[in-house]
């Protein structure tokens, strides 16, 4: 176990230092100088210039450069945006949590609806409630993202005017930002309805969180469903029916746990899908997130920004997945090595 | 006499041919194979069919909804967007953009992932050890995601977006690719090259890639139904496609600022992308299931 973690360990700390090598490097393969690409700062006074050309040691040979690159970022001096003039670590710290919550609903909600649809399709194999929520799932894994929501918006904003059609909250509630969570926001703001404000919140969240929720959604219940299926083949299932158990007890003793615990992986590597199909839906949404800034800055060619928000969000991923790894390590020992299935 | 003819009517299909059997008893499979090969009759026909070209203006019919609502046209059979252009033409070359890029994609990744992937899984030691790790991280990344990334660095556009997709769809066919060679390497038949002194490449070619071609068809359809979402995702975001193309994806960025008076122009071109993507997947499972019945048999 220990042996697993160092290895795993390792090999985050190897694969961040290979991204941090290539956005230091994107540096030069971007249009323009390579300082103002690494700083952000466009038409620096001479005494500005003096102490970025020193702190990004300028004169050195490229290696230094990285380092002085590397410590500057553990530092937290990511530059500043070529768009906004801000830090980009401040840009990244109001958009980051919006996209997080986004998701982190979003994924709970594709879990709620998945696992038990998975298992009952399971159950009744071959029957008709099997049938009709397996082709419900084609239909949601194969429909755009981008296009869901479209719909939605369509459907029950502008049609049927129930829900709002963009933004996290109205722009009467004033909530200033402080961690970049709304609802945390929302209890430390003062002068505001709190009830009211909560409210706001939950209708605009619905639309967002219901599409990218719907994908995500019936990838697990495939993914639940076979396991279940295959559960229900082994020879323990069938001791367990010779017992004379019945059929709620079967399940509840021996199918659960061991369709669950071989799944939890996969579904849990599905966050990052998730994760990218949320940086989609924030740009139709106008939801103050990652995606959203990202990809303003892709339009702008804010360099800087691109490097930063690339940066920041692979390695997010990156440490995400591993130290997932590890966490589903100590779950199941006996998982000699990941399975990844394709859905 | 009897038992000569009882020989000739026993049949013995071959491997390919035990899988079509199996993929043919799925209706739902066959079904999809069906529209995809609809699809790929649009994209080779697509300019003979298509009433119109697709960025032919007709400034005297403006937002013409589909011919079967009641102010319809039927010269216009799924009706005209905002600048009077016909969207059933730009669906059909929409069509065939899109999905002739993400076909281009997946050829070109899935070619060149097969030779990296024999690569990593043949060879051994550390530099084998330290290039699987980086790919098994790198495969965690969505391949959307690794895409968006890329046409950010090297700039929007539709040349760019296709090296995008095709450079993030290359770790998971890599991926598959060595898992199998490495699995495959283990067996018996394998060996037995081996012994009769075949090098690795000529066991390769030889051995392992004729059993490799399924498995490769299977993520290749796959993959294609990723690539079409990611080229159309792109062309939403216009990172690829820019706004007057028919891409699909870049017709629904298109449509979203007149949503609220047509909204057939962003519903047609999404149900094409959808109805393409059903397809794809319907193949792709039932080709997945059909070669898992044929080796548990």
């Amino acid at each position: 176990m220990l042996n697993y973690t160092i290895r795993r360990l390792n090999l985050l700390f190897f694969t961040l230092l290979v991204l941090s090598v290539v956005s230091f490097s994107l540096a030069f393969l971007f249009p323009g100088d390579s300082l103002t690409n690494l700083s952000g700062v466009k038409s620096p006074t001479p005494i500005q210039l003096a102490s970025l050309q020193e702190s990004y040691k300028v004169d050195s040979n490229y290696f230094w450069q990285y380092i002085a690159y590397l410590r500057l970022l553990l530092d937290g001096d990511w530059g500043i945006s070529f768009t906004s003039q801000q830090p980009l670590l401040d840009d990244l710290s109001t958009t980051l949590p919006a996209t997080v919550e986004l998701s982190t609903y979003a994924f709970t909600l594709a879990i709620l609806i998945g696992v038990p649809c998975g298992i009952i399709a399971g159950l009744k194999h071959h029957k008709i409630f099997d049938f009709s929520i397996l082709s419900a799932s084609l239909l949601g894994y194969s429909v755009p993202v981008f296009w869901l929501a479209l719909i939605l918006i369509q459907l029950f904003s502008l049609q049927l005017s129930l829900l709002p059609l963009s933004g996290r909250i109205s722009l009467y509630f004033d909530v200033p930002i402080q961690s970049g969570f709304i609802i945390y926001d929302i209890f430390q703001a003062e002068n505001i309805d709190k009830t009211a404000a909560l409210r706001d919140v939950f209708f605009h969240l619905i639309l967002p969180t219901l599409s990218i929720a719907i994908m995500t959604g019936t990838i697990i219940i495939r993914i639940v469903r076979r396991s279940v299926l295959n559960v229900l083949e082994q020879d323990y299932i069938k001791a367990a029916y010779g017992r004379g158990q019945t059929n709620a007890q079967v399940f509840w003793k021996h199918g659960l746990r061991n369709s669950l615990l071989p799944v939890l992986p996969l579904i849990v590597t599905q966050f990052t899908t998730l994760l990218t199909n949320a940086m989609i839906v924030e740009v139709i949404f106008s939801w103050p997130g990652i995606g959203n800034w990202l990809i303003q800055a892709i339009y702008q060619r804010d360099y800087p920004a691109i490097r930063g928000g690339m940066l920041m969000v692979s390695s997010l991923v990156i440490m995400f997945t591993i130290s997932l790894d590890i966490l589903i390590r100590v779950i199941d020992p006996t998982k000699g090595r990941k399975i990844r299935v394709a859905v | 006499m009897s038992r000569s003819s009882l020989y000739e009517e026993e049949f013995f299909p071959s491997p390919l041919r035990q899988t079509w059997m199996e993929f043919k008893r799925s209706h739902w499979a066959f079904a999809g194979l069906w529209i995809l090969i609809f699809f790929v009759f649009v994209i080779i026909v697509g300019p003979f069919l298509a009433p119109y070209q697709p960025l032919e203006q007709s400034p005297d019919n403006l937002l013409l909804p589909p011919a079967w609502s009641d102010s319809g046209d039927i010269r216009y059979i799924f009706g005209t967007d905002s600048a009077g252009r016909d969207i059933l033409s730009r669906v059909i070359y929409g069509s065939r953009l899109t999905f002739g890029i993400s076909f281009l994609v997946v050829i070109l990744s899935v070619s060149v992932g097969v030779i990296i992937g024999a690569y990593a899984g043949i060879s051994k030691g550390l530099r084998s050890s330290i290039v699987n790790h980086l790919l098994d991280s790198v495969m965690a990344i969505p391949t959307l995601l690794i895409a968006i990334i890329i046409v950010g660095i090297l700039g929007t556009g539709l040349i760019n977006s296709i090296w995008a997709i095709a450079l993030a769809m290359l770790p998971q066919v890599i991926h598959t690719c060595r898992d199998f060679v490495r699995q495959e390497s283990e067996k018996a038949y394998v060996t037995a090259a081996k012994l009769d002194g075949a090098g690795s490449i000529h066991i390769f070619v030889k051995s392992i890639f004729p059993n490799m071609v399924e498995i490769i068809v299977v993520q290749s359809t796959f993959a294609l139904s990723t690539a079409i979402l990611d080229i159309s995702a792109l062309g939403f975001l216009s990172l690829a496609a820019q706004a007057p193309s028919p891409e699909l994806g870049a017709m629904l960025s298109d449509g979203l600022d007149i949503v609220y008076i047509s909204p057939w122009s962003i519903a047609l071109p999404g149900l094409t992308i959808l109805l393409a993507i059903i397809s794809v997947n319907l193949v792709g499972d039932g080709l997945r299931t059909a070669l898992r019945r044929r080796l548990q048999h």
